[in-house]
């Protein structure tokens, strides 16, 4: 009887320990790693912390002790490509051993991951408000990977407030309308608008001369789609109008005499104006509540659609469901909406990787990093994601030619934006999508919408804090 | 004084305790400090008193999630015991094919309600769906509408998927009680000029009282907390529309309001637990009467 109560007790201890120790995680954690939420400024003291971790790998290389360095991704497009460089990169030495880790949903899997301190030593989320928490380490001084990058890549990776820049972005991404050229060509168009009354004209025309055809397919079932086209239509405007870095830190202040997101004749206001007109003459599909995706590309490569708004990463889907598609492909700027406004087109970086802050192995992430960015490697990866580089010594063949030539003549004849890492934390684009599902739903008119847009808006730069900041 | 000891079944206990303790407990306490700052997962949390809950009452947003999240509970909770309840009753009589009948209706239950969701969507995809074309193959497809694209017609659609999924696993718990039932108490009911009626509303009815009970908590607690069918199905969406509790809770943590969503999980928490109180009372009440 002694004996089984023993056991039993044994039994029950070890589960218990088992699994408290599962929790104790935290406890474990070096020195540095427990320092998370150090604020910005004191990133001087992240000199300290570079100190401790030279120190602390010299002990390391001289023990003959292997570095594991974990590498957090959520970018799936480019995993197999990415665990090749990493193989090569693994063998090419014995004291380094990287591992990726893919997460789908990775911008927020990140944020459990700070908040248990499981940081990951690389990264490629980046968040305005992680940045403020100093969570990434400062690489302004890797000035081997700022000298081969071209300047407005530089100038998008750096950080408004601080000035400092904490992610390289290896590639660049272009956002616009693919639009189907033989179509386009049937109907005698020549030229893609560049102002927004000519745009409805034509998407008319297309509607009255190709009954069959929806002229401007949104699959809006996708909230994160609805998302990008606020973002590159009147984010767009507000970024060509202010400038690039005013449009920033406006943003970054919530200067709303500046964004005029509420106004009745402002940048939301006309846009959902626009939007609900093109809804009601039915010169976009009527099942824009439901599309998705995959809808919109196979209409698109069956002739059923004549222009779509995406970014780059939509030509690789659009190729797969029809190679024969690659000369058909046109690319154009979205038109000029508000009154003396100009086109524009997204051209904003792509690819970033951060290092953490509180990483023991900086000089490992670099090396490997370093590595990552040879332009052997950058070529096959520009290829793998269909985007050109952000480095200026590494020619690839991103997209087939007649595509490549389209975006040249788009990105030269259109303001070029970046995109909006600065927005509040608490509102994310798939909010703002949300909000124009309920446009097209019939929740609101373009003002309401204007004013509902701007108290998100002010709610989520209210939610992150920023306003006790 | 005499030593109380521990006996074995006590020590038997410590790992089931320990994991409800790590895993239910230690969260919950956790959550309820949280709820009360302003902890947005990033920064350092500060505390703002009952700031989240007040928020929580002036958000538009959230009254009419929490409005559709009852809506839906008013339609999913009765009809999936209803439901339940006829296939039980169906089963428990004798006909060709109940095995196959009865994992029919029970499979549903055992797939992911994600995977549910999608399923349904593609079939009611308005143009797309598969009953669009069925409805077009017989020349009639202005019968099928965009069911999902307004808030009305998507509820419906989701409370319907929801029974026609959940309804296999009410039914087991029916069917359980009704084989529990002496069918002399049939009997004798006939003997005394019963009909089929009232021997359901005077016999089956009141034996069935702890199924009964079973199924109307877990239907109550499931269809308050509903999250993955409406996720799959509608987004939430159009717009915030269908939007329940469960994801607005998701989508406030996510989204830089942490500690408001720690707050608003334990605000559904207490909506969960007055419905589910307050039915377990009553029939519990009307069992000893």
């Amino acid at each position: 009887m002694k004996r089984r109560k023993a056991a039993a007790l044994f039994m029950a201890l070890a589960v218990a320990a088992g699994t408290l120790a599962g929790c104790g995680g935290a406890g474990n954690q070096p020195a540095a790693e427990s320092k998370v939420s150090e604020p910005v400024e004191e990133t001087a003291g992240a000199e300290e912390t570079d100190d401790t971790q030279k120190e602390s790998e010299t002990g390391q290389a001289a023990s003959g002790e292997k570095v594991n360095i974990k590498l957090f991704t959520g970018k799936i497009e480019t995993i197999d490509v990415m665990n090749e460089i990493i193989e090569s990169f693994n063998k090419s030495q014995d004291r380094i051993t990287v591992e990726q880790e893919y997460q789908k949903d990775a911008s927020n899997i990140i944020k459990i991951k700070f908040a248990s301190d499981e940081v990951p030593d690389i990264m490629t989320t980046y968040e305005q408000g992680f940045v403020d928490e100093g969570k990434y380490m400062d690489i302004s001084d890797q000035n081997e990977w700022w000298d081969r990058m071209s300047p407005d890549m530089k100038a998008a990776c750096t950080d408004v407030k601080t000035g400092k820049t904490y992610r390289v972005c290896t590639n660049m991404t272009m956002a616009g309308f693919f639009y189907n050229k033989e179509i386009f060509n049937e109907l005698g168009i020549e030229e893609f608008p560049g102002e927004w009354n000519e745009f409805v004209a034509m998407l008319e025309k297309i509607r009255t001369e190709k009954p069959d055809v929806v002229p401007w397919f949104i699959f809006g079932s996708e909230a994160w789609h609805l998302g990008h086209l606020i973002e590159f239509i009147p984010h767009g405007y507000v970024k060509s109008n202010l400038g690039t870095i005013e449009a920033k830190k406006a943003m970054l202040e919530n200067d709303q005499e500046a964004l005029k997101f509420a106004d009745s004749d402002g940048p939301m206001a006309v846009f959902a104006g626009n939007m609900k007109e093109l809804q009601d003459k039915g010169l976009i599909n009527e099942d824009i509540l439901t599309a998705t995706n995959d809808n919109c590309v196979q209409d698109f490569v069956s002739g059923r659609t004549a222009m779509f708004s995406n970014g780059m990463w939509a030509i690789s889907s659009v190729l797969e469901a029809s190679p024969e598609m690659e000369d058909k492909i046109g690319f154009a700027p979205y038109p000029a909406y508000m009154q003396g406004s100009s086109p524009v087109v997204l051209s904003a970086e792509d690819s970033g990787y951060s290092i953490s802050a509180t990483t023991e192995h900086k000089e490992a992430c670099i090396e490997f990093m370093n590595f990552l960015f040879l332009p052997e490697n950058q070529q096959k990866y520009c290829e793998v994601a269909k985007a050109p580089s952000a480095f200026k010594d590494v020619t690839a063949k991103w997209a087939p030619e007649a595509v490549v030539s389209e975006v040249s003549a788009a990105l030269d004849g259109a303001v070029n934006i970046g995109f909006t890492n600065e927005k509040p934390a608490g509102f994310s684009g798939d909010d703002a999508g949300r909000m124009l599902q309920g446009l097209f739903a019939g929740q609101y008119t373009p003002e309401q919408f204007a004013e509902a847009y701007t108290d998100a808006w002010n709610d989520g730069i209210g939610s992150a804090g920023d306003e006790e900041q | 004084m005499k030593s109380r000891k521990i006996g074995l079944h006590q020590f038997m206990a410590v790992p089931a305790f320990a994991l409800y303790a790590v895993f239910f407990i230690y969260p919950l306490l956790k959550g309820i400090g949280l709820c009360f700052t302003d902890w947005d997962g990033i920064k350092a949390a500060h505390f703002v008193g009952l700031r989240n809950f007040i928020d929580f009452f002036h958000d538009q947003r959230a009254l009419s999630d929490i409005r559709t999240t009852v809506l839906f509970t008013l339609g999913s909770a009765p009809l999936l015991n209803i439901v339940g309840l006829v296939y039980a009753l169906l089963m428990n009589s004798e006909f060709r094919g109940k095995s196959i009948a009865r994992m029919c209706i029970y499979m549903p239950a055992i797939i992911s309600p994600l995977i549910m969701g999608y399923i349904w969507y593609f079939l009611l995809q308005p143009g797309r769906g598969f009953l669009y074309h069925f409805f077009d193959g017989l020349g009639h497809p202005e019968w099928f509408g965009n069911w999902m694209g307004n808030y009305k017609s998507a509820l419906l659609v989701i409370v319907l998927v929801n029974v026609w999924q959940y309804a296999g696993m009410t039914m087991v718990i029916y069917l359980a009680g009704l084989q529990g039932i002496s069918r002399d108490l049939y009997e004798a009911a006939k003997i005394d000029g019963a009909r089929w009626v009232d021997g359901f509303l005077h016999v089956t009815l009141p034996l069935l009282g702890p199924s009964i009970r079973i199924n109307v908590i877990t239907n109550i607690i499931g269809s308050l907390s509903v999250f993955d069918i409406v996720m799959s199905l509608t987004g939430g969406g159009p717009g915030y529309q269908t939007e329940t509790l469960s994801i607005y809770i998701m989508r406030m943590c996510y989204g830089s309001k942490t500690g408001y969503s720690v707050a608003v999980a334990i605000i559904l928490f207490l909506i969960v637990l007055i419905p589910v109180a307050a039915s377990s009372w009553l029939m519990r009440k009307k069992e000893e009467d």
